[in-house]
């Protein structure tokens, strides 16, 4: 082998290392999504807008729109790769009840069990959902495409997953991107919908303090709970199922150690883990297109129509009951299930016209009561539509 | 004693529900060939033989090892199917083959019988136990040549003849009603075009789910306040009859925080503090895993 075929053999392979470089594969679709990426660090580093979300998906989404040569077996669409293993959770559907064990495992339904007719203003923000999956169909998707992208009106993260999964796996990346979105930027989109609906004496609107819940009331609530809305809705059973065990290690005094692994380790390990795969899910090729414009904007709409018919219902219930009983609207859009940032928006916005109202407890009755609506609504999506 | 009586009662019944759960009740004949001469599926080997295919209807897979076929009830454990080979695991809602050709030397898929044409053929299938008769089927004698008895629809009751034609189509090794879309999706699709009624059904079923988790919590509540009364009332050594008759016994945290807001005032009561500050010194275990020293850096504070 004389030299010049050394130098020729040099060039071949840098040739080929060359081929498989991210700056050969590059595309401007590329150089957008790793943009998104960077959007989403920004969002979550600077504006501290759900970081323990956005800086997950955000770095994820430069993990899976690195370019990179097809069948060098690293992307995440590609089977057996590192990527594609860790985003079976996400494609199989087995992280967002995960999740939603670490939730019941965190939440304190003693809001709810103190007053339980707030569970009807989680019900009735879920309005979001269907009225999105109403446009959805009107803009030409399929009642099953529609009825994933409805969920995101749940505003809630796990279950838009969970649904798009098994309704429509194809838009589960956008679908799951601008349902995060939304989630991170509730404090922007609910305050202005909640100060149009409502008027300056019903957001002063004081609400009789909570009763005191007993230990024993707090165990029934989980297993009552399951019975109840998993035998009308069976196919939300791996959510529920998931959120109300959770709920019962927290409550029932004798398994703190379960409650704390699931509440702290297990949900940090899967929010890590599905934050980042999502993310990378959105890869340029899958992610660029013009469905995803559409998804954002019914995402952003099944989150308004959520809110404004979470406001609208309490100041309906309100001409129902008795006027030391009355509630203040303001609680209304905490029906969304985005816990708890919905329900301190409640309290924040109530604080701003009296100082002296208190809300939080209050809005945390409907903000888990929309945990276990926007299940249930995935649940009801599922069995017509899967 | 009494618990371990209660932990052996227990064991027992997740046993036994675990054997039922792991039975084979969802294995059925599918679809039978017994005059196979020239259609298009061969064994193999190439050669045209009858045909048994089963069905797992369950959604979990089906370990079918073990179990007997056989043509004669008299004689339940004529073929067993051998133990290791991965086949005759069949996945959930799928679909198996067995060659009815008297030589089960060829492989698991070969039975130890064969068809008889022209004759009423029972064709049973029977668990382990070489008792429990999983499921059977008498395929009619007049069935003719290259035709099938088939459910009508996979794993379900009816049967019918299937001759090939397009109508009726002969499906080896495949679901007997071949669907290419999903019946739910196109029928909202073409009766729900602007998504109404499922948001009316849905809208109603969740909140139904919900106003009924909340009634029941409303009596649970209720009750709940009513035993915790009487049980105060028992502790004080009050009956509950006498207060049914006299006085409200009130003990909401506002009411008790507001007379003591007032003897406070009226008393001019204030703690005394000794005003003695004292240091402990903490003690730790410990540990380089934790040490400052060995750490690269400290994480970042905002």
């Amino acid at each position: 082998m004389g030299e010049q075929s050394l130098s020729e053999f040099m060039l071949q392979n840098l040739q080929h290392f060359w081929d498989l470089t991210g700056f050969n594969n590059a595309t401007w679709e590329h150089f957008v999504m790793l943009a998104v990426g960077m959007f989403f660090l920004w969002l979550a580093i600077k504006k501290n807008f759900e970081p323990m979300l956005l800086v997950p998906i955000g770095f994820g989404i430069l993990i899976g729109n690195i370019p990179f040569a097809a069948g060098t077996e690293v992307g995440i669409y590609e089977e057996g790769t590192v990527l594609n293993i860790l985003y079976n959770g996400v494609s199989a559907g087995w992280y967002p009840p995960l999740i939603f064990l670490g939730i019941g495992a965190m939440t304190d339904f003693t809001a709810l069990i103190a007053n339980p007719k707030l569970m009807l203003v989680g019900a009735a923000a879920q309005f979001g959902i269907f009225g999105a999956y109403m446009v959805a169909l009107a803009l030409g998707f399929a009642p099953d495409q529609a009825g994933a992208i409805a969920i995101i009106g749940g505003a809630d993260g796990p279950t838009a997953i969970f649904l798009s999964s098994k309704l429509a796996p194809n838009l589960m990346g956008a679908i799951a991107v601008s349902a995060y979105s939304y989630m991170a930027l509730v404090p922007v989109i609910q305050p202005p919908i909640m100060r149009l609906l409502t008027t300056k004496k019903e957001r002063v609107i004081k609400m009789k303090p909570a009763r005191a819940v007993s230990q024993n009331e707090k165990i029934i609530f989980p297993i009552v709970g399951l019975l109840l809305t998993c035998f009308v809705v069976p196919t939300a059973l791996p959510l529920l199922g998931m959120l109300f065990f959770g709920n019962l290690l927290r409550e029932c005094g004798v398994t703190t150690r379960l409650a704390k692994t699931a509440s702290n380790a297990l949900t940090d390990i899967v929010t890590i883990l599905l934050g980042m795969t999502v993310g990378a899910s959105t890869q340029a090729s899958e992610f660029l297109t013009a469905e995803t414009i559409g998804i954002f904007a019914l995402g952003f709409m099944a989150f308004i129509i959520a809110s404004t018919s979470g406001v609208l219902f309490v100041k309906l219930f309100n001409l129902v009951l008795p006027k030391s009983k009355k509630l203040n609207p303001l609680i209304g859009n905490a029906g969304v299930s985005a816990v708890p940032m919905s329900a301190r928006i409640s309290n924040n916005l109530g604080l701003e016209y009296d100082p002296s109202n208190y809300l939080l407890m209050h809005a945390m009755g409907p903000n888990v009561a929309g945990v276990i609506g926007s299940a249930t609504a995935a649940g009801v999506l599922l069995a017509f539509l899967a | 004693m009494k618990k371990n009586i209660l932990l052996v009662i227990i064991a027992v019944v997740a046993c036994a529900m675990t054997s039922y759960a792991q039975g084979r009740k969802g294995l059925c004949i599918n679809e039978v060939m017994v005059q196979n001469d020239s259609s298009s599926i061969i064994d193999e080997y190439g050669l045209y033989h009858a045909w048994v295919e089963l069905f797992n209807s369950t959604h979990a897979p089906m370990e079918i090892s073990s179990v007997f076929l056989t043509n004669d009830p008299n004689v339940p454990k004529k073929y067993p199917v051998p133990l290791g080979d991965v086949k005759t695991e069949i996945p959930s809602r799928q679909h198996v083959i067995f060659w009815a050709d008297n030589e089960p030397n060829k492989g698991t898929f070969h039975l130890s019988f064969q068809l008889e044409a022209g004759k009423d053929n029972w064709i049973g299938i029977y668990d382990a136990d070489g008792i429990t008769l999983i499921d059977s089927v008498t395929v009619p004698a007049n069935l003719a040549s290259n035709t099938t008895w088939a459910r009508i629809a996979d794993g379900e009751t009816g049967w019918e003849v299937r001759d090939g034609s397009e109508a009726k189509y002969i499906t080896p090794s495949s679901n007997n009603i071949i669907v290419d879309t999903n019946g739910k999706v196109d029928m909202f699709a073409e009766k729900d075009a602007n998504g109404f009624v499922l948001t009316l059904m849905a809208m109603a079923i969740v909140f139904s789910a919900l106003l009924v988790l909340s009634i029941c919590f409303y009596i649970i509540s209720k009750t709940g306040e009513k035993i915790s009364k009487i049980n105060k009332l028992k502790a004080q050594g009050i009956a509950p009859e006498e207060v049914a008759k006299g006085e409200k016994i009130n003990d909401s945290g506002e009411e008790i925080a507001a007379i003591a807001m007032a003897l406070h005032e009226h008393l001019n009561a204030h703690d005394q503090e000794n005003t003695i500050l004292t240091i402990n010194k903490v003690k730790r275990a410990y540990s380089p895993w934790s040490s400052k020293i060995y750490g690269l850096r400290e994480l970042p504070r905002r």
